[in-house]
């Protein structure tokens, strides 16, 4: 049975009939890869014109060990991550979960709170002084570790989901009917299926745990981009060369991670996904997914009310209670809907030549680039939203116009975020059929017609699911939005900032409220609705 | 599935459009563009009235002062900002520096003591913060609370004290001690609070919360959070200690406005320099901020302990402009950050 997944990948050299468009695939492909090389082109420039001593600070003793706790915490978070997110799509797509509809809104939702948020919502709801003081309270690793795994296990989640609800059911029923216990249906058939997704996604929870400044601050755990952004102001030769470090470091996990994802590729579903009815696992599963939601959005959501029905009955500046009204709410909201979801669809078309050729053809070019999109996840929001100030600001008088225009921020967006997309979109990619494409090629049908009738329907789960991440991680962008958002421009996440900022926490609360809330409506409109029919 | 990705487009399309029409929209009326590090619940509603009363658009962007710092330069010759707004002298400090502050008008300048205004004109304090120990009285009797901010390295507050290394106004802070105080001594200290187990934190809102929640017992801050506090939590267990005898520890930090070289209005950016300084803003800061106003004759706010009682240091910020590298450079020498 094993041997039916093993499709062998068939010579894929382009095909002789549109060489055109193939040379045109490539060109795109480059100028793709050079727009992502904008960060990392920066770091080095800069680290070579302010003089950073690269060597100097990598094995100075005041790197190492921040530098060894960031490996740390990102290493942890995504293990714990690709366990957590595997499971959680799993239960979420497979089985006759009570309630699935609503589960499936509500698993994605912890990525939209920024994670300074987050950890000042847990330290606040957890340990004595607390809300709930029997918890012990969290803080150095083990704060940022709990923090950052429940809020980026969707990086994980999201993708398994998508290629789960993908995936044929002809085999794992085989299994099933051949004896195998449903776990080991699980561990020796579905796991292998949704491998690339879980790849894909754990390197996001990695990637995402390098960057990180918010938080491990918060939670007193010092890391490397605790380092940087001390140094940012005043001894900028420090903060460019261990931005630069950082981006190195990204560069070669992301190309190891990509050839450890090589393998056996598997099949897209042409029937509707195997079901397991859980039965008597009903109830502990039940309650374990009642566990995970009970920390990473039931806590922080208490923690906002609070916040917010706390805050209300004192005065002064600043949003003083509900009684207030929440107009000046309504342009960040709007703004932030309109900035997500535009970063979202332009992440994923802009990422899309490239996921296709990494994933179909394996090509030098193409996976160097693709390795190249994941690496910039790593840098930190601020170091990207820099180094697009820098080369627009470099750019022609003819350009100039763009400099904080939606356009550029959007821009910035796809840059730091384009590895949300890559990593969903090549796993989708990789599972496509190849017989289909065979078949439809010997009934001569071009590439374009195979690609819109064949391909692209089989990976717009994976697609919408890769869009769907860089929706969520754009509402809650920071350092882009306020140094290259059209002057003026504020979002939730922005008036979320400026009120924890100045310790105005009942405004804190009531924004993050409504960028939850605006999450999950988006979550089931755009990633659901359009992604994986139930 | 084709019908399908086209429908999402087309609202993602619609979005696109309205946003066009919102950014296209906008009048003939001169416009002054303003980065403001003050967040905009410190500063929205003065920005508000400076354009009723002037007719004149007023752009702002907000971020951190130092991030804004940042961008200015890295922005040079083409920088959209008029005027920078700083929470602390630190980074309009770094900007003359960098030469990329234009001096401002002697009327603007006449405005403000000496003390809180740089020699060559190049900016001015707003308002002040005053640098306090914010305390949790279950955890310390305030009888106990010490005369000097040297005194924190004594053993019987070990482990006891909050710190924000890398925060702007406790570097501005360092940076006065190190003038006032000397270079060796302000070293000593640092490697002190280390040797004393100092507890670092990420900045002053998690240190006036971890003290309310009695995670520490005190913390160095400025005065005004705590202010924000209360007025979140009226219960809240952190109280404001002022050191006596103008010590270092109580040093006045102050928020401060400078105008960008490349301006091309000058005289609307002095104009709005004036207005931030008149009788109007400065009420703003003292009743509604809680910070001490630098001008106007006008009164800290009832709620603040007056000037003249606390005994303030005060220092004149010239020199930040290099001071601050070499106060990194101590800090990350006594090994504080990280620890």
């Amino acid at each position: 049975m094993r041997a039916a997944l093993k499709v062998r990948e068939p010579n894929l050299t382009p095909t002789t009939a549109s060489p055109p468009r193939t040379g045109r695939l490539q060109l795109a492909i480059v100028l793709i890869g050079l727009a992502f090389l904008f960060p990392a082109g920066y770091l080095l420039w800069g680290t070579l014109t302010v003089g950073g001593d690269f060597w100097g600070s990598l094995v100075s003793a005041r790197t190492l060990r921040p530098l060894a706790n960031s490996l740390l915490i990102a290493t942890s978070t995504a293990a714990a991550c690709a366990v957590l997110g595997t499971v959680l799509a799993w239960i979420a797509v497979r089985t006759d979960l009570p309630g699935r509809r609503l589960w499936r809104v509500v698993f994605p939702l912890p990525l939209v709170i920024p994670s300074f948020v987050g950890a000042t919502a847990v330290l606040s709801a957890f340990g004595s002084g607390g809300l709930i003081e029997f918890v012990p309270r969290l803080e150095g690793f083990w704060g940022a570790f709990v923090v950052l795994t429940l809020l980026s296990y969707p990086y994980v989640y999201l993708p398994v989901a998508a290629r789960l609800s993908s995936t044929s059911a002809s085999i794992e029923e085989a299994s099933r009917l051949l004896g195998s216990r449903p776990v080991r249906t699980v561990f020796r058939i579905v796991l292998p299926q949704a491998r690339e997704a879980i790849i894909a996604g754990t390197l996001l929870v990695f990637l995402y745990g390098l960057s990180d400044f918010g938080a491990v601050s918060l939670m007193r755990f010092d890391t490397i981009t605790r380092a940087i952004f001390s140094a940012r102001l005043f001894d900028r030769a420090t903060a460019l060369t261990l931005g630069l470090l950082l981006a190195i470091l990204a560069l070669v996990v992301a190309a190891v991670v990509r050839v450890l994802s090589l393998g056996t590729k598997t099949q897209s579903a042409e029937t509707k996904p195997l079901q397991y009815p859980l039965g008597a696992a009903t109830i502990p599963t039940v309650g374990l997914v009642v566990g995970v939601i009970s920390l990473a959005l039931v806590t922080p959501v208490s923690v906002f009310l609070f916040w917010t029905l706390r805050g209300s009955t004192t005065v002064g500046v600043g949003f003083s209670g509900i009684g207030d009204g929440l107009g000046f709410l309504i342009e960040p909201l709007l703004n932030s809907l309109l900035a997500a979801t535009v970063a979202g669809a332009a992440a994923v078309l802009v990422v899309l030549p490239v996921a296709y050729a990494s994933a179909k053809r394996r090509n030098r070019l193409s996976e160097t680039v693709s390795t190249v999109i994941s690496s910039v996840f790593a840098i930190p929001g601020l170091v990207v939203a820099l180094a697009v100030v820098f080369w627009a600001i470099q750019a022609p008088d003819l350009l100039a116009g763009v400099y904080q225009t939606f356009p550029l921020l959007i821009f910035a967006y796809v840059l730091h975020f384009g590895a949300q997309s890559m990593g969903a979109s090549q796993a989708a990619i990789a599972a496509i059929p190849s017989r289909l494409d065979e078949a439809a090629k010997v009934l001569g049908a071009d590439s374009r017609r195979r690609f819109l009738t064949i391909d692209l329907p089989l990976i717009f789960p994976g697609l919408v699911a890769g869009g769907g991440l860089v929706l969520l991680s754009t509402l809650k962008e920071l350092p882009a939005t306020l140094l290259l958002a059209p002057t003026g421009f504020s979002t939730l996440a922005t008036r979320i900032w400026g009120a924890a900022e100045d310790g105005f926490f009942a405004e804190v609360g009531v924004t993050s409220l409504i960028l939850v809330v605006l999450s999950g409506v988006l979550t089931w409109l755009l990633i659901l609705r359009r992604g994986q029919a139930p | 599935m084709r019908r399908q990705a086209g429908s999402m487009l087309r609202p993602v399309a619609a979005l696109l459009v309205i946003a066009l029409l919102v950014a296209s929209c906008g009048g003939d009326n001169e416009t002054i563009t303003i980065y403001s590090g003050r967040t905009e619940n410190l500063i929205g509603p003065l920005l508000e009235e400076f354009a009723d009363t002037t007719g004149v658009d007023v752009e702002v962007r907000y971020g951190q002062s130092a991030d804004l710092a940042l961008l200015i330069s890295q922005e040079g010759e083409r920088s959209p900002a008029d005027v920078f707004i700083s929470q602390s002298p630190g980074a309009v400090g770094f900007l003359a520096g960098e030469g990329l502050l234009r001096p401002l008008g002697d009327q603007v300048l006449s405005l403000v003591d000496p003390r809180f205004r740089n020699d060559d004109g190049l900016w001015v304090g707003m308002s002040g913060r005053v640098r306090v120990i914010v305390y949790n009285p279950e955890l310390i009797d305030p009888e106990d609370l010490p005369e000097s901010v040297f005194d924190l390295t004594d053993e019987r507050f070990r482990g006891q004290v909050a710190v924000a290394p890398s925060n702007g106004s406790f570097q501005d802070f360092v940076t006065a001690m190190s003038e006032v105080h000397g270079e060796t001594g302000t070293l000593e200290w640092l490697r002190g609070l280390v040797d004393n187990d100092a507890q670092t934190y990420a900045n002053n809102t998690s240190i006036v919360q971890a003290v309310g929640r009695g995670d520490v017992p005190l913390g160095l801050v400025n005065h005004y959070y705590n202010y924000r506090a209360k007025a979140e939590d009226p219960e809240v267990l952190s109280e404001n200690y002022f050191f006596p005898d103008a010590d270092i520890g109580s040093l006045m930090i102050v928020t401060a406005l400078g105008v960008i070289t490349t301006t091309d209005t000058p005289d609307l950016a002095d104009k709005f320099a004036e207005f931030m300084l008149g009788e109007e803003a400065q009420r703003f800061f003292s009743e509604q901020t809680f910070e001490y106003p630098l001008a106007g004759g006008i009164e800290p706010s009832g709620e603040l302990p007056p000037l003249s009682g606390i005994d303030v240091a005060t220092y004149d910020f010239d020199g930040l402009g290099g001071g601050l590298e070499r106060t990194r450079e101590l800090i990350d020498e006594s090994g504080l950050e990280g620890s």
